[in-house]
């Protein structure tokens, strides 16, 4: 069908767009096999299998079900929730905290954690609104700084974010220290970091605010309007990080040794891959990631203070475990990252819908995590 | 134990298996790995519900809900992974779940009640074992001598061994049938699983053989050869136990010269191995024979000495210049560093030639699985496909993905520590054919077992490993069992 | 499998009993949003109780959000409110170290087309007068602090020999600040010290002195901004450990930004023997008035507060919120004393101390 179109193109192109076509094609007939494979399976086993069968199916994706069937409640009793605003503002939120949480999702696949996310989030975003403020801008915290293009400072906050992943990576490589207890430190000293920077200059503390309108449209003008409602250009930057973790994830080297590390670290010492250079560069590609979000994070909010980014880390890790990321090590998937950043912030909009007690929220909240933790070890403790 | 049944959704592993044990007797369990042996087990300490049958002990019909059950009710289990807290104590360990307390009243334990106990038990049994060692301190054998142990502190009427003396030396194997002598004489019914015909028709009374969930034979073993064994558990002759040899060894290919280890093990190790040779190593548990292996490697320190590798020397710093240098290692404990549980056959297969998959940064993906495709037929491994976990496949086929990875690195040198352990008859045959067939190809292989008769059924020249230093090396034709064991002790 | 049955279970009743909980007759769109910008600040929960109150009766459908100091967290709540079809917005800002959190959110508002009154943590007359469906109702955010100077001023002068333990004629004080950045903050710690040294100096006594020399800011702030009764009662512990009557110099006065502070210094001193019946009283002054600063007021172990009209307020807002959704002026009924222009709506402050 596509290359009807495409009469015209390079015949080359031409081959190609077959090529791929097909590939499709193949994929999809063989995964409409394998359904068809499995569910006559199914249907050919006894009564008592067929039952038990269920039963494992509907716990593996309890979580799933759960949410859509919170989506069907939450929609029938206000609508609203899936007008096109409402939808548009849960996409955008998703959009804002999917860097952080993809970024963590390597630690965890390592079997660590990365608590000082976060703070590392404060911080880019600090110096990405101190560099970017309004040339004309009373408080400027550097009022002598020409205009910096925005690219710079991407790579700027980038290269902080890696060098925070650095030393956290170091320590936990070097001397095989936990995670936990390396970027708790981190965090500490970020935080002290933060609270220092604030204070250059005549900003003592301050907030930082009073941004240039270039880095405010950067992240934030619309990217396209539906319905008359504005989508953000962030959504774009993390829709493009995605497929680039992705790639990074499933098909590099780095990617394989990231997950042979963490499904079992001596094991892949033995076969020949460089643990420590492995365990380095997922807590610096986890600090990038950090910098992009504390990046966006800056012209999203417009004012950064000494609390920016305290306690991302706790929902990113949520949602990393809802999406299957597994504390187990070895496990986990992009895929499965973006759909647990969408769903606890489907949740948390959800709830507001209801007009749920924000008491209760935070109840409910802790709940889904325990939750989805103890239905995520169901799948690797032995069965009985 | 009869009529009993279990089904996994999609398998039938256990269909009417039935198992009958004597007061007295040791009743060995064989077959091969997935015959259910294991899942039989399993029901009997209530691991598994079991779907039908019974299960009698004394005439009564018992159904224990755990372990901990049917220890109390006088069935133990030595397993062949020993569950035991490393960090604990002998002592501890022993009395773990119903330590003894200071008094009747006063509801705290007693350590010296603790070592007391202990102590008494080990003398009544003859273990040298002081109470207060960590656990983690203690060889694997003396680990399982306290396991033993402990099944004899419950008063045991049926203990259960699993594989007991795959990670134990001759010697230690032989005080282990003494105390299963003793246990016998005692009264006590003992199940013992175990791959190694010899041991088998030495010590058992009774085997019972099963295949494919099923009971196949009961049978005195004194009727038995282990030929006969072997065809009742495959169902079918196999041509021989080791295959022939096709090639002999020819020039000098490596030559490791007085290696010495940074723990001190091994120590002032020298020898030579040739193209296409398989070398033994033979040893007592804590020889240094896995050490020695390591040292090689790169995986432990080296203090001091040269590798030479076609009359160059190459440094061995680490495993991945090893591995660049053209060497291979199969590791002893296969789940701690061998396997990678969760990920798939392919990733298990490629990890460590993923440089040779690399364009840039991105893998070619299709090279990938046509290589893996390809390690899958060569090694015969038995998977659905190679995208299933390699945790779901047995030991043996376990051993050959990770045999087939070290191939795709294209190796010269192949270290291999204990290659057929815990691993089934038939599965062993395969392995020592694909043996064959490396040394065929001109490979040198370097393969540390515990088991004799491995040892003079596939190498050419065994060296004999003792206190950590070479004792001697010796031309298989002319070895005998006598001969590796007065070397083995010429350090000790 | 039970045991995850169950959890999942009791997940479902929670979702099931929160849903029915907020269902109850307000199944029509259109509620009142209403944002704290914490939960754990003691005075706001008072208001929040006050103002769960003043709805109530008032028969607004109402939902109260938890800003949890957390400036992207009201920003994210606001849209969906907005989203979920709010007619009006009661807003607590969090961030109030700049305008732009309160820009951001008059624009939203704007966008929607719906009334916005800010409270207690102040925003400046450019961000009230950017929208005129925009009120303020807070306080003059500098008689706080003016009025707990000149409290401590009076007391002070009152005795002030018997306040100055080491008789070197200065009385030595330490400050707890709130949080950096924010005005009231800023505003507090400044006005208390300058307006009980006009006093003092009148009196003919010397100016009050910060105990620590080393420290040119002259106070201590909450690192975390939370205005919290841990923070100060970490730093009095930390005071009391090298400063002392022994050692010729204890500290002589305490001074906090918010009786919460306040309270936690209390703690520290109390253990260390200080402010109880038969030992020497230390000086404690905060400001809120909260029921746990008056009990302590009447016990005699503070000294004094400023007391922020916590009912008076929430009646206001409440006042305010009706006016907006009945279509009336946004400041109809409010006495003309309260209003300081078209926009904003001061609460006055008053002094308390033992005996009121």
């Amino acid at each position: 069908m596509e290359d009807k179109k495409k009469d015209n193109g390079v015949p080359s192109e031409r081959l190609m767009n077959d090529g791929i076509f097909v590939k499709i094609k193949n994929r999809l007939s063989e995964k409409g096999a394998s359904v068809k494979r499995k569910y006559g399976d199914f249907m050919a086993k006894p009564p008592h299998d067929k039952r038990s069968m269920l039963a494992e199916f509907l716990l593996n994706n309890a979580m799933y079900i759960l949410i859509i069937g919170a989506i069907i409640a939450i929609a029938a009793m206000r609508p609203r929730f899936l007008s096109p605003a409402s939808l548009i503002n849960i996409i955008s939120l998703t959009a804002a905290k999917l860097p952080i949480a993809l970024g963590i999702g390597g630690a965890i696949v390592l079997t660590g954690t990365d608590i000082s996310a976060g703070r590392a989030v404060g911080l880019t975003a600090c110096i990405a609104a101190s560099l970017l403020q309004m040339p004309n801008y009373l408080n400027k915290m550097f009022p002598e700084l020409p205009p910096i293009p925005i690219p710079l400072v991407i790579l700027a906050v980038m290269a902080v974010g890696a060098l925070i992943g650095a030393v956290n990576g170091f320590f936990v490589a070097r001397f095989k220290l936990h995670p936990f207890i390396v970027t708790l430190s981190t965090q500490l000293i970020l935080f002290g970091v933060i609270l220092l920077y604030l204070q250059i200059g005549d900003n003592g503390g301050q907030t930082l605010s009073g941004l240039d309108d270039s880095y405010l449209s950067f992240v934030t003008a619309p990217l396209f309007t539906v319905f008359g409602i504005a989508v953000p250009m962030y959504v774009l930057y993390s829709v493009i990080i995605t497929a680039i973790m992705w790639v990074i994830w499933n098909k590099t080297a780095f990617g394989k040794n990231m997950f042979a590390v963490g499904a079992n670290e001596e094991a892949a010492r033995v076969s020949g891959v460089n643990v420590f250079r492995t365990i380095v560069l997922v807590f610096m590609l986890a600090g990038i990631m950090y910098g992009i979000t504390g990046f966006i994070e800056g012209a999203r909010i417009a004012s950064i203070a000494s609390y920016t980014g305290q306690n991302y880390e706790s929902d990113a890790i949520a949602a990393c475990v809802i999406g299957g990321v597994s504390f187990v090590g070895g496990t986990g998937k992009i895929g499965g990252i973006v759909i647990g950043v969408l769903l606890l912030q489907i949740i948390f909009v959800g709830l507001n819908f209801l007009s749920v007690d924000q008491n209760m929220l935070y109840i409910i909240k802790g709940l889904i995590i325990l939750l989805a933790c103890a239905l995520d070890m169901r799948k690797y403790v032995a069965k009985r | 134990m009869e009529g009993i049944c279990k089904s996994f959704p999609g398998v039938k592993a256990l269909d009417g298996a039935k198992l009958t044990v004597k007061a007295g007797t040791v009743h060995a369990l064989m077959g091969e790995n997935g015959a259910g042996k294991s899942t039989l087990m399993k029901c009997l300490f209530g691991v598994y519900e079991k779907d039908a049958g019974r299960i009698l002990l004394d005439g009564r019909e018992v159904s224990f809900k755990n372990s901990r059950e049917a220890l109390d009710g006088g069935v133990a289990m030595v397993h062949q992974e020993l569950n035991q807290a490393l960090k604990l104590s002998v002592g501890d360990n022993l009395w773990l779940g119903r330590f003894p307390s200071v008094g009747r009243f006063v509801p705290l334990t007693s350590e010296k009640k603790i070592r007391r106990l202990t102590e008494e038990l080990f003398d009544e049994l003859g273990i040298k074992i002081k109470a207060d060692t960590k656990m983690s301190e203690l060889s694997v054998s003396k680990r399982q001598m306290v396991e033993i142990a402990k099944a004899v502190s419950y008063g045991a009427k049926i203990v259960v061994f699993d594989e007991p003396t795959s990670s134990l030396t001759a010697e230690e194997a032989e005080k282990l049938f003494e105390i299963i002598e003793m246990l016998k004489r005692r009264g006590c019914g003992i199940i013992y699983i175990s791959h190694k015909m010899a041991e088998i028709l030495r010590i058992s009374d009774e085997v019972t053989v099963m295949r494919d969930g099923k009971h196949i034979a009961t049978r005195a073993a004194s009727e038995l050869s282990t030929d006969e064994i072997i065809k009742l558990m495959v169902g079918r002759e196999l041509g021989g136990r080791f295959p022939k040899k096709r090639r002999q060894p020819s020039g000098a290919k490596l030559e490791i010269k007085s290696l010495s280890g940074i723990g001190g093990v091994p120590k002032d190790v020298s020898f030579t191995l040739k193209e296409g040779e398989i070398l033994g190593v033979a040893g007592l548990d804590g020889s240094g024979r896995t050490e020695l292996l390591e040292t090689i490697f790169g995986l432990s320190g080296r203090a001091s000495g040269e590798i030479i590798l076609d009359g160059k020397a190459v440094s061995n710093r680490t495993p991945r210049e090893s591995i660049r240098s053209g060497f291979a290692l199969l590791t002893e404990e296969r789940r701690a560093n061998g396997i990678f549980g969760i990920l798939d056959i392919k990733e298990n297969t490629t990890v460590s030639s993923l440089k040779k998959y690399s364009r840039r940064f991105l893998l070619n993906e299709s090279g990938m699985r046509r290589d893996t495709e390809e390690s899958i037929r060569k090694m015969r491994v038995k998977t659905p496909s190679q995208k299933t976990k390699i945790r779901a496949l047995s030991g043996g086929n376990q051993q050959k993905v990770i045999l087939g990875r070290w191939l795709l690195t294209e190796p010269e040198i192949l270290l291999l520590d204990e290659p057929t352990r815990g691993i089934d008859v038939g599965a062993k045959y395969e392995i020592y054919e694909l043996l064959e067939e490396l040394r065929a190809a001109g490979k040198s292989i370097i393969a540390v077992s515990s088991e004799m008769e491995e040892l003079f059924g596939i190498s050419d020249r065994i060296l004999v490993m003792s206190g950590g230093r070479a004792a001697g090396i010796l031309e298989t034709a002319s070895a005998d069992q006598e001969k590796i064991m007065a070397l083995a002790a010429k350090y000790v | 499998m039970k045991r995850f049955l169950a959890l999942i279970l009791s997940l479902v009743l929670i979702l099931g009993v929160g849903g029915t909980f907020s269902s109850c007759g307000c199944m029509e769109d259109g509620e009142v949003s209403v944002f704290y910008y914490t939960y754990s600040d003691a005075y706001i929960s008072s208001v929040r109780g006050e103002m769960d109150k003043f709805l109530s009766a008032a028969g607004v459908n109402f939902h109260n959000y938890d800003g949890g100091s957390n400036q992207a967290t009201q920003t994210e709540q606001v849209d969906t409110a907005i989203t979920k079809g709010s007619r009006l917005l009661i807003v607590n800002v969090v961030d109030t170290g700049s305008d732009d959190a309160a820009k951001t959110i008059v624009s939203k508002a704007k966008a929607a087309g719906i009334p916005v009154i800010f409270f207690n943590r102040s925003v400046s007359d450019a961000v009230l007068s950017s929208y005129d469906k925009c009120v303020f109702v807070g306080t003059d955010y500098e008689e706080a602090g003016r009025l707990q100077g000149e409290l401590i001023g009076k007391h002070l002068s009152s005795a002030y020999s018997s306040f100055d333990i080491n008789g070197d004629g200065k009385i030595s004080y330490v400050m707890f600040k709130g949080q950096q950045g924010n005005l009231e903050a800023e505003a507090r710690t400044k006005y208390a010290v300058e307006e009980a040294n006009k006093i003092l100096t009148a009196a003919g006594k010397q100016k009050l002195s910060f105990y620590d020399k080393a420290n040119s800011s002259g106070y201590l702030v909450d690192q975390d901004g939370n205005w919290s009764n841990a923070a100060a009662n970490n730093y009095m512990k930390t005071i009391l450990s090298g400063y002392s009557e022994a050692g010729g110099n204890m500290v002589e006065l305490v001074i906090a930004n918010n009786d919460e502070m306040a309270l936690g210094a209390l703690a520290a001193l109390e253990e260390a023997g200080y402010n109880k019946s038969g030992k020497r009283y230390i000086p404690v002054f905060g400001i809120d008035a909260t029921e746990a600063a008056k009990s302590k007021i009447a016990s005699g172990a503070m000294t004094g507060t400023v007391k922020q009209d916590a009912a008076g307020m929430a009646k206001t807002i409440s006042q305010i919120a009706s006016n907006f959704l009945a279509g009336k002026g946004a400041l109809d009924g409010i006495s003309s004393e309260l209003a300081a222009s078209e926009r904003r709506v001061n609460i006055p402050y008053s002094v308390y101390k033992k005996g009121e």
